[in-house]
């Protein structure tokens, strides 16, 4: 919302407060200052223009050439775009040499071989509000011929205010008015509101009002006015509503527009002979719609209504959105004479509910939907009666009419002030809580150590204790508070210390040579993804209202994600790419909450790969694997191989431990990589990381550093081509062998040293005793241990 | 043979060593002059057992001192040669310095990771514990009992994604403090946490805006909190973050869960608060939503507003991120470009 300080200047007194000033209060009091916009700034050189005469530019469809005159001088000619010009209208005229507030100097110049002498301006160029849709109008009134601008437009501050959705009273210039107050510690000047004298015929005769049920309309006020003359709203009106972005349209709509902004209330007028619409007496109705209820908007568009949209209805016929928008057939024109204003009260719940469905948002509306205080109904048609008479003319008929109940105020808050002070953790005497809320206009009695506090009406946000705790905080200012650390009376949780495995996985997988990767959880509705690790098989949960098909569901896999970063890598010109991500994944469970495993994902694409190279990366990838498991969890990892969709036939395995699968890892197969236009070769892996890895990793115990001396030797034995070396240490370490300390595999070979379909290892053992020098016979009755072991296991023999 | 023999014979023996230029040449040197039998040094000094007089301790040392020089050298150059030894040979092995190559191979952190992490330790020396919750979640917990009833105004800032077909019960939470609810009613004040995690909101992607995006919230409930003691520890917080001489200040705000609400901002760090194109020339920067939590909120945790206060804050890591390493657009940060992940 936009507030003018000169219109805010007509509720307190702000001439000694420096613009900039007022911007910091209001934001650090809750009504943040989005934009300050300087209005009216440097318009002394530009002069009030008339119109004297006005010819098309030749060859030209859209230029006229307007005659201007700018007092006693000779009129002159100035090329022109825009389509309302008139001869007789006063425009705002920048003549060469001037400088606009937007810096544009302007001069002399040819367009399409005519001089122009200057530019007419529309209200944006003379920084008088956003309008750029012709030039500006200036009213015959106030407007001389060869004035400064700056004598019609004083120079105002507007601020483009962000108002907090609990903050319905401050959508006005008295509300934040009211706020400014308060912060300032000044006197706040209430509106006018002393009731204009009627005349005329009652209102009652010709109008009645009725409300179908008072929970979605608790009151509504009709006043009839008579004798409107056609006449445009003054200009420091207009002036104001300018400044404040909004367009002059008619008198009456203008006085509407204007009490809005002034006191927040919004109303409607309605042409009271069209409401008659032949008929005599007006039945006016608030109820909600039925089947077959149409309106034609003031926007122009013809709106079926919905049964849960609440309407304005004149004998039963639909005529207004209530809280809305008006119908056209009922809105007030240049010939309107008689008008019905309507100030009312509506349930936010239901206009919030209107306006959403109809993706209409109003001034009203947005108002209608926070909250807004039904005490401010009659102080907006006081208001509008007042400006009404005064500005445009008019009488008041006598007595408004009214229906519904206006519902009583809360009562009294009762707040120990010891208590105020003691959260906001700032001493504060009772006298001077009271005080921050009197400035707020509050009405504040004490009674021993409590107070007793009525806030005003309007602050409909303000019901418990606690919301007086804000506002003294605010009033006195956060930065009187001074900053503490709550005092730790007893010590956090036992191991909270302890670093999440998570942490720790990302650090191996970082150590290793990978990058980490935040992909989006949200995936395509319609991914078919060739890869998709542990969520294989699984569907996609779907989005209900998803922005896009594009992001349409939940991932199921981390993989896709990261090989679409691959992907997008691989297009930059990368010819390596090593990932990995840490995250969750969504799975359904039918009939409950969705599964939401950790997962950990890796892979590795090389672009432009030597034959080999895969099958190392692969192994580095294992090793990484193999090192998560050593370090972060407490049992052995075990690598099987196995078949998974997307990976390679004979490069793929699946990762175990204490009995159960955690992962896959594998190079992907070519036809995946095919399908996902990723070029060389990429090896992969999905881990679930919650429940395999344990946080602070695995417990670790200081061995027995015995002092003898190892003895070292080598076993060499030849295998079928596809034995498993895993299998074969495993059987090893199981047969738990005497003075066997630790076995490695030094080298393997093939070839033609070794029959076909079998291969050869060469195995490194390192034996110790911890009491003794171990001999050459211990060390050949071990060997012959391990080679016994090895043989039977897979089918090993002795080279 | 006097001294002065001895002397040139010493001098000859380390040229002629200094000269071997394998070890088949070192060793004839060595026989040469130290030869058990015959060396021209070992024979000198056995030939000194027919000196006699004053002379002969003096020729003694030298002779000690002739022997222990030559063997030195011979040792040396034995070195020398086993490895490959002269200046010339070392310069084959010559390599180029100047240039690290591809660097360490190491991965790197997201900067999202990073600052989540960052914040984790931060909050961590003030006792707070790490904690997750379901990014899943339902309506209770993600608005009712944050005091967002159906409805509520406040509810149209999170605009939610929710789960089709069966799941229709289900939605993806639009901020961490649903981890608040779970925590309070999982256990017994006094609470301290912090809650990393992701959360999304209906927000079509732009430079500021990614539906998807990230959240650390933190919670304080014990006996006598106070707005002070929210405002202290979001003062280390960003302090921490941002720099100690960063100025921080406090406003008043509005969020259906805490009352009084606050919003922090930092000094904007490009101008220090004087108002520039990055700051649309606020001087300032909004970087995290705080307040005392609501006393519904505490009653619907389980815990007794009478005894208990506390308060809460929630920040955009993705945002900081923005701003602290200068990216033009959010959305740079989920699209895993190696070329920014490297800077890491
Ligand atoms: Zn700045």
């Amino acid at each position: 919302m936009r507030v003018s300080r000169n219109w805010l200047g007509d509720f307190l007194e702000l001439e000694d407060i420096a613009p900039v000033r007022i911007a910091e209060l209001l934001t650090m009091s809750g009504t943040e200052v989005e934009r300050t916009l300087d209005v009216g700034r440097g318009l002394d050189q530009v002069v009030v223009g008339e119109v004297v005469d006005l010819a098309r530019v030749e060859g030209s469809d859209h230029l006229f050439l307007a005659r201007v005159r700018g007092g006693d001088e000779e009129p002159q000619d100035v090329v022109c775009g825009a389509g309302n010009l008139f001869v007789g209208a006063l425009v705002p005229w920048a003549r060469p040499g001037t400088t606009l507030p937007s810096g544009l100097e302007i001069g002399r110049r040819k367009i399409r071989g005519v001089v122009s002498n200057g530019m007419l301006c529309a209200a944006d160029e003379v920084g008088l509000g956003s309008d750029h849709e012709g030039i500006l109008l200036l009213p015959p009134a106030n407007a001389g011929a060869g004035l400064p601008l700056s004598d019609l437009y004083p120079e105002d501050t507007v601020y483009e205010l962000e108002i907090l959705s609990n903050r319905a009273d401050c959508l006005s210039h008295w509300g934040v008015a009211r706020e400014l107050a308060a912060v300032l510690d000044r006197p706040l000047r209430e509106p006018d509101l002393r009731p204009v004298a009627s005349s005329g015929q009652p209102l009652l005769n010709s109008l009645t009002v009725e409300i179908e049920d008072e929970s979605v309309c608790p009151f509504y006020r009709a006043d009839g006015f008579g004798g409107i003359p056609d006449r445009a709203a003054p200009h420091w009106m207009q002036r104001r509503l300018q400044a404040v972005g909004q367009r002059s349209v008619s008198g009456i709509v203008d006085v509407a527009n204007y009490v809005l902004l002034d006191v927040g209330q919004p109303l409607h007028t309605f042409d009271l002979e069209r409401l008659q619409a032949g008929g005599g007496h007006i039945r006016l109705g608030v109820r909600q719609a039925r089947a077959g209820d149409r309106l034609r908007c003031l926007d122009g568009v013809d709106r079926a209504l919905d049964p849960a949209t609440l309407l304005i209805t004149a004998g039963d016929r639909a005529t207004a959105i209530a809280g809305v928008i008006g119908g056209q057939d009922s809105a007030v024109h240049e010939g309107t004479r008689e008008l019905v204003l309507e100030a009312a009260s509506f349930a936010w719940t239901s206009v919030r509910s209107t306006s959403r469905r109809l993706g209409l948002r109003t001034e009203a509306s947005s108002r209608f939907e926070r909250l807004l205080a039904p005490q401010l109904a009659p102080v907006g048609a006081l208001r509008f009666a007042r400006l009404l008479t005064d500005e445009i003319g008019g009488t008041l008929r006598p007595g408004p009419v009214e229906a519904g109940r206006m519902p009583a105020s809360a009562g009294p808050i009762r707040v120990a002030a010891a208590s105020i002070s003691s959260l906001l953790g700032v001493p504060l005497t009772p006298e001077r809580t009271a005080a921050a809320l009197r400035r707020l206009q509050f009405t504040v009695s004490s009674e021993g150590p409590d107070l007793e506090v009525i806030p005003p009406a309007v602050r409909t946000d303000v019901r418990e204790p606690v919301d007086l705790v804000e506002e003294v905080g605010r009033i006195i200012g956060y930065q009187e508070v001074p900053g503490t650390i709550p005092v730790m009376r007893r010590a956090p949780r036992a191991g909270a210390a302890t670093a999440p495995a998570a942490r720790l996985a990302a650090d191996l997988a970082i150590g290793a040579g990978y990058t980490e990767c935040i992909t989006g959880s949200l995936v395509p509705s319609d991914l078919v993804s060739p890869v998709r690790g542990l969520g294989t098989g699984r569907t996609d949960l779907a989005l209900a209202n998803p922005l896009s098909t594009q992001l349409g569901a939940l991932r199921s896999s981390l993989l896709p994600g990261l090989l679409s970063s691959c992907q997008l890598n691989q297009a930059r010109g990368r010819d390596r790419v090593r990932l990995f991500e840490q995250g969750r994944v969504f799975w359904r469970v039918d009939g409950a909450r969705p599964e939401e495993p950790e997962l950990l994902a890796l892979v590795d694409q090389d672009v432009e790969p030597d034959p080999d190279g895969s099958a190392e990366r692969l192994l580095h990838l294992l090793r990484v694997c193999q090192g998560l498991g050593e370090r972060l969890s407490l049992g052995e990892t075990e690598f099987r191989p196995a078949e998974h969709s997307g990976f390679h036939p004979f490069r793929c395995a699946e990762i175990w431990s204490g009995g159960q699968t955690w992962g896959v890892l594998g190079e992907l197969s070519p036809k995946a990589l095919a399908q996902l236009e990723l070029r060389g070769r990429v090896v992969a892996a999905e881990l679930r990381t919650d429940g395999w890895l344990v946080p602070g990793g695995r417990p670790s115990l200081a061995p027995a550093l015995t002092r003898t001396p190892a003895l070292v030797l080598d076993l060499a034995v030849t295998v079928p081509e596809r034995a498993l070396l895993g299998e074969a240490l495993a059987a090893v370490h199981e047969r738990a062998i005497p003075w066997l300390e630790r076995i490695w595999l030094l080298d393997q070979y093939q070839g033609s040293q070794v029959l076909a379909g079998r291969k050869g290892w060469t195995f490194r053992l390192r034996l110790r005793d911890p009491e003794r020098t171990l001999t050459g016979h211990d060390g050949e009755v071990t060997r012959q241990r391990v080679l016994t072991c090895l043989r039977e296991r897979v089918a090993a023999e002795l080279r | 043979m006097t001294g002065d023999d001895l002397q040139e014979l010493t001098r000859g023996a380390l040229e002629e060593i200094a000269g071997a230029s394998d070890p088949d040449q070192l060793e004839l040197v060595r026989r040469k002059y130290m030869a058990r039998h015959g060396g021209l040094i070992t024979a000198g000094a056995a030939a000194l057992a027919t000196v006699d007089g004053d002379g002969r301790a003096e020729l003694g040392r030298a002779f000690n001192l002739a022997k222990s020089t030559v063997q030195q050298a011979l040792h040396t150059r034995q070195l020398e040669l086993a490895s490959g030894g002269r200046a010339a040979d070392a310069e084959r092995e010559w390599l180029d310095l100047s240039h690290p190559g591809a660097g360490l191979d190491r991965g790197h952190q997201h900067p999202v990771a990073r600052l989540v992490r960052e914040i984790e330790d931060i909050m961590a020396r003030l006792g707070y514990e790490s904690v997750r919750g379901p990014e899943i979640e339902d309506d209770l917990h993600n608005f009712q009992l944050l005091n967002m009833p159906p409805e509520h105004p406040a509810r149209d800032t999170h605009d939610t994604f929710y789960l089709a077909g069966a799941e229709a019960a289900w939605l993806f939470r639009t901020h961490t403090s649903p981890v608040q609810m779970r925590t309070m009613l999982s256990g017994r004040p006094p609470f301290r946490i912090i809650v990393p995690g992701k959360v999304a909101r209906r927000d079509n992607p732009d430079p500021t805006h990614i539906p998807v995006f990230h959240q650390v919230e933190g919670l304080c409930v014990d006996r006598g909190v106070t707005v002070g003691d929210l405002k202290g520890t979001l003062e280390y917080l960003l302090r921490a973050l941002f720099g100690p001489e960063r100025k921080v200040r406090l406003r008043a705000s509005f969020f259906p869960y805490t009352e009084p609400s606050l919003e922090a901002d930092v000094a904007c760090g490009i101008c220090q608060g004087s108002g520039c194109r990055s700051c649309l020339g606020k001087g300032w920067m909004e970087i995290l939503g705080s307040g005392m939590v609501h006393p519904q909120v505490l009653r619907n945790g389980g815990v007794d507003p009478e005894q208990f206060s506390g308060f809460a804050f929630g920040m955009g890591p993705d945002r900081i991120a923005v701003l602290r390493y200068g990216l033009p657009d959010v959305r740079e940060l989920y699209e895993n470009d190696l070329r920014l992940l490297e800077q890491f």
